[in-house]
């Protein structure tokens, strides 16, 4: 009990801590020393935190009440399989973007502000993964946002401003979608605690049918804003940009999925079984394949590398919630798969694309001809990212991507049942449309490319390392998927 | 005891302008040792209350003004006499920047006695003599300054709040006419024998009052004096237009609609729908006024509007669970808004800024202040664990439960006023904190957080949100037995 | 029979007699004797209320001793009494009040004048409220158009005398209408004193006999009296009379000569025609439907107005319109309603008058909106005074405005059919109300950074600044303990049958 609540408010406390001394704004000529004591606590914390978080994964089984609310709403956290999963991936990304980031924030003014944010959302997102109950699990998704914000708008330019606040209502206006249906919830089902099928009441069902799917759909809106789904999709590519890489590789990787576990717990609490069949699932689906084959198409258009990258999260995220949408076993273990898989690829495409912006200051695609000469690791490393994101094998995308399509085939839903796998597919080829020319133009600059002035600009441990390990991550999983398998199953079975 | 809560600040504001203080101290010692006095008193009379009427004097016929203390004024009158002693403190401080101060003092103080009139009024025709009064009382505190705007401000204040009355007082007349007695009794007085086939017409003029009192709760489309009698200092629309007299709108209507006609002869009426339509249109019609506005106490004012809209949708959802969440909002919006309202306030009063885009970097010259003002946005926004999200849950909870479809759209309506109200006010919040990058940190070089007697209150309605934010326990079980006739 | 029943009597031939008395006096001399008559008749009428109180019972004095059909006869109840009290407090206050302007005002050597006019015109308002003759009655309201005339024209400034004249014209028609009406009536019924006209009209309606001309001879008589109570859309004259009059004749014309033409009617739709035959003509409904429309369009135009007396004479063509509307119920409560708005309107309508004449003497005598801003704080017991009266026909309660408008409601509900027009209404004529007079009273509490004009202390204008306060107590012992005055009219209506 206590180790869940001390991985949530110790970073938060951190996060606060750093805030609140670094709040005057006129020193900006810091020392050196100053920096360095901001970069070890920093690092201290980040560690510290994760090794909370690591041990109330393995230690704590039992839920517990915090307090109440009110009366019928209990704050309550327990961690479950789906629970696990989620925040095995945040807390493996977020220090690796943390310490990516003391080396990428060196020039950026204001670097306790970002740190102290930075941490808040650590405990935050763990919060979310801890949460126990809808109520519980709002709060910390509120609050996530919020915190999440002032990355979005760290460099403080109008448009980094526009950018946070466009994410900031994007995101308030599904989490209120979703209030709406918690209301709902509330006075339909007899506990908001969190459970894998079904809280709704049988008379409820009865009585109010037709109405609890239209909630339900509004909350998968809702919820759906924060994962990107269409037609809400549209704060993503303006938010990623403008953000501090290590912000963005967080932001897509980790912060985005918050969306998806939303949407896996409430599919939860209405209960796979009362959505199977209905209007819902089509219209969700259908929205999830538009989302998927858009994102794809946009980012191939796309030629800043960043907002490429987000389109592409666009694109992603909905195929771990077409999986959900599907309703089937296998479907659902692929769209679990796919959180990791996604999560370790993305965040290792945007670290990528932060060193590139950091060591050459190149942000557009037909720029970076040649990169690969530049920075031959990094590009390594993005390349077999991007083979991730393809689906090819031995990577973690093939193993959700075959899962996915298997699930789909299974399922035996009329018209998506086959039309499903075949957008994936093309959705597929169009992602190695957008990626794979990076590889081939960086590594392969063409005849006319000027090697006398070709410089090594291959950058410093504190950034590749970080790289190392989440592409490295997302290779082992797909050469070694049962190292995965327990925790997903365990998702999977809503345990 | 009942008038003497009553009549205390009458004497005390009376006794300001005539006893000559030597020195401003002397003064604010002498009126807030008054003010807190009296506040005790009312605790102490709301703690140990008794069931009795207190008969005043007989007016005709059977209209007498009384005095009782019954659940609904133990809300009310608590909620005030709480807040009344922090706003004066603050006041002390404001208005050090402002002329005449006597004749502020004189009615602000007047203006607690009338309130407390209507907390504690037994009867309509009671509630309705102090409605008229507060009217009367607070209109030379939006004159105040004395400038043009602010005599077209209090002049329109007038105009709308005693046309207001005019047609609250036909509800009154049809509750003399058509009840067994004027006196408040949770369920209502009218009596069926009477009413029997004027049912429509009795429905029509509960619409006019319910429009008439709802001038002071700022229905639309009778806000607009709302956003202009803010031209009033700080401590008058932060109290009053955000509490003491918006409020007593909202109480009247409770009273009117709980008390008087009663949920029974209303419930399912063409009338509730009518009234539930112009509330919900309300509720989004202030939010969306408020992000247009460009004025920071024009654009809370416009969030008043629709918070109060909040607290008269509880109320006509007609169930006794709608009521617990129009208490809920009553109470915790009174210090949500309050605390904006003074940190509005204590920003004019230390930078003499008033627009949104003059606030530009300010969060890190007043911290406190915006730090406060930060965590009232997002209570007012509803963000777990403040006291907003309570008070919203328990509206929308009321509103689900009720299983009436417009209801239903009622929470619609929250949730995109909700919305609304994070764009207008994390707008401010971010600009205070993240002016951007050209900024130019000298222009708010000389500029820091005011003194404690305008940080105190502050700090102690800041706490109260987070406290009721977390642990609203105590104060949801009491409003459950007020709705449900317990106390 | 007790001494005290003379009393009616005296009353009217005590006016009626010093009025002739001031003509030989010294100005100084008739100011006295004037107060003094209205103070003694006054106090003859209070004894003659406590009197009729006690016994319960009106008595009906037979002058020199002649039985009808032959004697003329005066007739006293609760009712007339107490009408005769308030007329002679209302009357000795805007006296007092409009006191101090009347050296300004009147020229020296029309001073006496005026104290005859005056007391002509209260002997003929306690002959019209105590006559039981309808040929007395028709005989005083001339004697009172003409009064009034002079006290009009008095003043002579060039307005006046046109005002004089429209007013006299308004009149004369008015008194023209009424006299056909008594015509008609002695024709049908061959009697001049009203108990028995109301026997022979209960036996004509019994009958069946002469439906028409009985019905032409009411609403001719209403009419007429209507056109003289100014009553919309006959209220053209009203304005120039009370807004360029001297102060006491305005506060006197507007609240208690328009008021002494309600009480006839009254006495007539009572004592004349009988209450229950009133109400089955259509003339109620005439009466409601204007009352309604002059409740609304003269406070329109009183919004429009930018001179403050003729604002708040305005403001009566309004009020008249509620007493009418009181009337046009046909309910007893609705008539209740309509006696205690004479009441509360002649305390406050007066009491606006005099406060002010106050106002705009400290604006340099200038009654445009204006020149009055922040007279308030120049003349602060005008001010407060105009506060009380507008807070009064506003309706705010404590002040006698609310209880008329409350009995005005209680009324209204009663009477199906007509219970929503007169809601309404009443709902948008007090917003209107409320409009024009708050937009006054801010404006006079608005200060000026530098005043043009001198303030004036409590100490110039001792006398001035009292009847002030009598005004207000008056206006709220109207408002704060109404019941006896309504159980009083009530009783004295019961009288009336």
């Amino acid at each position: 009990m206590y180790l869940i609540l001390l991985s949530i408010l110790f970073p938060a406390a951190a996060g606060l801590f750093l805030l609140i001394r670094g709040r005057t704004p006129l020193s900006g000529e810091k020392g050196n020393t100053d920096r360095k004591t901001l970069l070890a606590l920093t690092g201290c914390f980040l560690v510290i935190t994760a090794s909370l978080v690591f041990a109330s994964l393995l230690t704590v089984k039992e839920g517990f009440t915090l307090f109440f609310l009110t009366k019928t709403l209990p704050i309550y956290f327990r961690i479950d399989g789906v629970g696990r999963l989620f925040s095995l991936l945040a807390v493996i990304v977020l220090p690796c973007a943390g310490f990516f980031s003391f080396a990428y924030m060196k020039h950026e003014e204001r670097e306790s502000r970002y740190y102290g944010f930075y941490l808040l959302v650590f405990g935050v997102l763990n919060g979310l993964c801890f949460a126990g109950n809808l109520i519980t699990f709002y709060l910390f998704f509120e609050l996530l946002t919020l915190s999440s914000m002032p990355l979005v708008l760290h460099s403080g330019s109008k448009e980094a401003v526009m950018a946070g606040l466009k994410y900031l209502f994007y995101s308030l206006c599904g989490a209120y979608a979703a209030l709406f249906g918690i209301y709902f919830l509330y006075q339909n089902c007899d506990s908001l605690t969190f459970t894998a099928d079904g809280a709704l009441r049988a008379s409820a069902i009865t009585q109010q049918g037709g109405f609890l799917l239209l909630t339900a759909f509004v909350m998968l809106l809702g919820f759906g804003v924060k994962a990107g789904m269409f037609p809400m999709h549209a704060w993503l590519p303006t938010a990623h940009p403008v953000a501090p890489a290590p912000a963005s590789a967080v932001l897509s990787a980790v912060i985005v999925k918050a969306g998806v576990l939303a949407i896996i717990r409430v599919l939860g609490m209405f209960g796979r079984d009362f959505l199977r069949g209905t209007w819902v699932q089509s219209g969700w689906i259908i929205l999830t394949l538009i989302t998927v084959f858009m994102g794809s198409l946009l980012a191939y258009r796309e030629p800043v590398l960043k907002k490429r990258l987000a389109y592409s999260t666009v694109s992603q995220i909905s195929y771990i919630l077409f999986g959900l949408a599907v309703m089937n076993e296998t479907s659902f273990t692929g769209a679990l798969f796919h959180v990791l898989a996604h999560g370790f690829v993305k965040a290792a495409l945007f670290l990528c694309a932060g060193a590139i912006i950091y060591k050459t200051g190149k942000t557009r695609v037909e720029e970076m001809r040649g990169i690969g000469k530049e920075m031959p690791l990094t590009m390594w490393c993005f390349t077999i990212a991007s083979l991730g994101l393809i689906g090819i094998p031995p990577t973690g995308g093939f193993v959700s991507k075959w899962y996915l399509a298997l699930g789909s085939l299974e399922s035996g839903l009329p018209v998506f049942g086959v039309l499903g796998p075949v957008i994936l597919l093309l959705s597929a080829l169009l992602t190695a449309g957008y990626l794979l020319p990076l590889t081939i133009h960086g590594f392969f600059p063409g005849a006319d490319y000027d090697y006398g002035s070709l410089q090594k600009k291959e950058p410093c441990k504190l950034m590749t390392v970080p790289i190392f390990i989440l592409t490295f991550l997302s290779v082992l999983i797909g050469l070694f998927p049962n190292l995965v398998d327990g925790i997903i199953v365990m998702a999977a079975a809503g345990r | 005891m009942i008038v003497s809560v009553i009549l205390i600040p009458f004497i005390t504001g009376i006794l300001i302008p005539i006893i000559p203080f030597r020195k401003r101290w002397q003064k604010e010692v002498f009126l807030e040792t008054a003010v807190v006095l009296n506040s005790t008193l009312v605790w102490y009379l709301l703690l140990h209350h008794s069931d009795s009427t207190f008969l005043l004097a007989h007016f005709t016929g059977n209209l007498n003004i009384s005095f009782r203390v019954d659940g609904m004024s133990m809300v009310f009158a608590g909620l005030v006499s709480a807040l009344w002693p922090f706003a004066t403190l603050y006041a002390f401080e404001y208005m050090t920047k402002e002329e005449h101060e006597n004749v502020f003092f004189l009615f602000y103080t007047l203006t607690y006695g009338v309130t407390l009139g209507i907390a504690l009024a037994a009867n309509l025709l009671t509630m309705y003599f102090f409605y008229e009064l507060l009217t009367l009382v607070t209109v030379p505190l939006v004159m105040h300054t004395l400038t043009r705007e602010a005599v077209l401000a209090s002049r329109k204040y007038l105009y709308y709040s005693l046309g207001g009355a005019a047609f609250a007082f036909l509800g009154l007349i049809m509750v003399i006419v058509y009840g067994t007695t004027t006196d408040f009794i949770l369920g209502g007085v009218l009596d069926p024998a009477k009413t029997a086939g004027k049912t429509n017409v009795l429905l029509l003029i509960y619409v006019m009052a319910f429009m008439g009192f709802g001038v002071k709760a700022a229905v639309c489309p009778f806000n607009a004096w709302l956003p202009q009698a803010g031209v009033a200092p700080t401590p008058v629309t932060a109290l009053l237009h955000a509490v003491a007299v918006v409020k007593s709108g909202a109480f009247a209507i409770i009273r009117l609609t709980y008390y008087s006609f009663g949920t029974d002869f209303l419930k399912g009426t063409w009338a509730q729908y009518a009234v539930m339509s112009v509330v919900m249109f309300t509720i989004v019609y202030g939010c969306s006024r408020a992000v247009k506005e460009t004025h920071l106490k024009r654009r809370l004012a416009y969030s008043t509007i629709s918070n109060l809209s909040y607290i008269l949708f509880g109320a006509v959802i007609m169930t006794p669970l709608g009521l617990v969440g129009a208490l809920t909002h009553l109470v915790f919006h009174a210090v949500m808004k309050i605390s904006s309202f003074f940190c509005a306030g204590a920003v004019m009063h230390q930078t003499d800024r008033h627009y949104v885009h003059e606030l530009n970097g300010l969060g890190y010259k007043m911290p406190c202040v915006f730090g406060i003002f930060t965590i009232s946005a997002l209570a007012l926004m509803g963000v777990p664990g403040l006291a907003g999200f309570v008070s919203k849950w328990n509206l929308a909870g009321a509103a689900a439960e009720s299983g009436n479809p417009l209801a239903w759209g009622g929470i619609a309506c929250l949730l995109i006023s909700a919305l609304l109200t994070a764009i207008y006010m994390l707008t401010i919040v971010v600009r205070a904190f993240f002016p951007g990058k050209d900024f130019d940190y000298r222009t708010v070089s000389d500029i820091r957080d005011p003194n404690w007697k305008m940080l105190l209150p502050l700090f102690v309605f800041t706490l109260f949100i987070i406290l009721f934010g977390v642990y609203s326990q105590p104060v949801v079980d009491f409003f459950m037995s007020v709705a449900t006739g317990a106390v | 029979m007790d001494f005290i029943c003379n009393f009616p009597f005296f009353s009217i031939l005590l006016s009626l007699f010093s009025g002739t008395v001031c003509s030989v006096l010294s100005a100084k001399a008739a100011r006295i004797v004037n107060r003094v008559v209205i103070l003694a008749v006054g106090l003859m009428s209070a004894a003659l209320l406590f009197y009729l109180l006690s016994t319960g019972e009106s008595f009906i004095y037979w002058m020199g001793h002649f039985p009808a059909p032959w004697g003329n006869e005066i007739r006293a109840g609760v009712l007339e009494a107490g009408m005769a009290l308030f007329f002679c407090i209302i009357m000795y206050l805007s006296m007092a009040g409009g006191a101090h302007k009347l050296p300004s005002e009147v020229v020296e050597s029309k001073h006496n004048l005026y104290y005859i006019l005056v007391n002509l015109l209260l002997s003929s308002l306690l002959a019209l409220v105590y006559t039981n003759d309808m040929f007395t009655a028709y005989v005083f309201v001339e004697i009172n158009t003409i009064s009034a005339c002079g006290l009009i024209m008095i003043r002579q400034v060039g307005r006046t005398i046109e005002a004089a004249v429209r007013y006299m014209i308004m009149s004369l028609l008015g008194s023209g209408l009424l006299l056909f009406g008594l015509c008609i009536m002695y024709d049908l019924t061959g009697h001049l004193l009203m108990s028995n006209i109301k026997e022979s009209v209960e036996l004509i309606v019994a009958n069946g006999e002469y439906q028409v001309p009985l019905i032409v001879s009411v609403a001719l008589m209403c009419t007429g009296l209507c056109i003289k109570s100014a009553l919309f859309p006959f209220h053209a004259w009203l304005p120039d009379a009370y807004g360029y009059s001297t102060v006491s004749s305005a506060a006197i014309l507007s609240s208690l000569v328009s008021k002494g033409y309600i009480f006839l009617l009254i006495k007539i739709i009572y004592r004349v025609i009988g209450f229950s035959v009133f109400n089955s003509t259509r003339m109620i409904d005439v009466l409601f439907v204007f009352g309604l429309m002059g409740m609304i369009f003269g406070s329109l135009s009183a919004i429009k107005e930018n001179d403050i007396r003729r604002m708040i004479a305005f403001s009566s063509v309004a009020q008249i319109g509620y007493i009418y509307m009181g009337f046009g119920m046909g309910t007893q409560a609705g008539m209740v309603a309509s006696i205690f708005h004479i009441l509360s309107h002649a305390a406050t309508k007066s009491l606006l008058f005099i406060a002010a004449i106050g106002l705009t003497d400290v604006s340099g005598g200038s009654r445009k909106f204006v020149d009055l801003t922040g007279a308030a704080y120049r003349n602060k017991w005008a001010g407060a005074a105009f506060t009380v009266g507008s807070l009064s026909m506003v309706g705010i309660p404590l002040f006698s405005g609310f209880i008329s408008k409350l009995l005005f409601a209680q009324a209204a509900v009663q009477v199906e059919g007509k219970m929503l027009a007169s809601l309404i209404v009443l709902g948008i004529s007090t917003v209107l109300n409320a409009v024009y007079f708050m937009k006054t009273v801010i404006r006079i509490y608005t200060s000026e950074p530098e005043a043009p004009y001198e303030g004036i202390t409590f100490r110039n204008m001792r006398a001035y600044a009292v009847t002030l306060v009598c005004f207000i107590l008056l206006n709220i012992i109207l408002g704060v303990s109404s019941q006896p005055v309504v159980d009083m009219i009530g009783q004295g209506l019961a009288m009336f049958a």
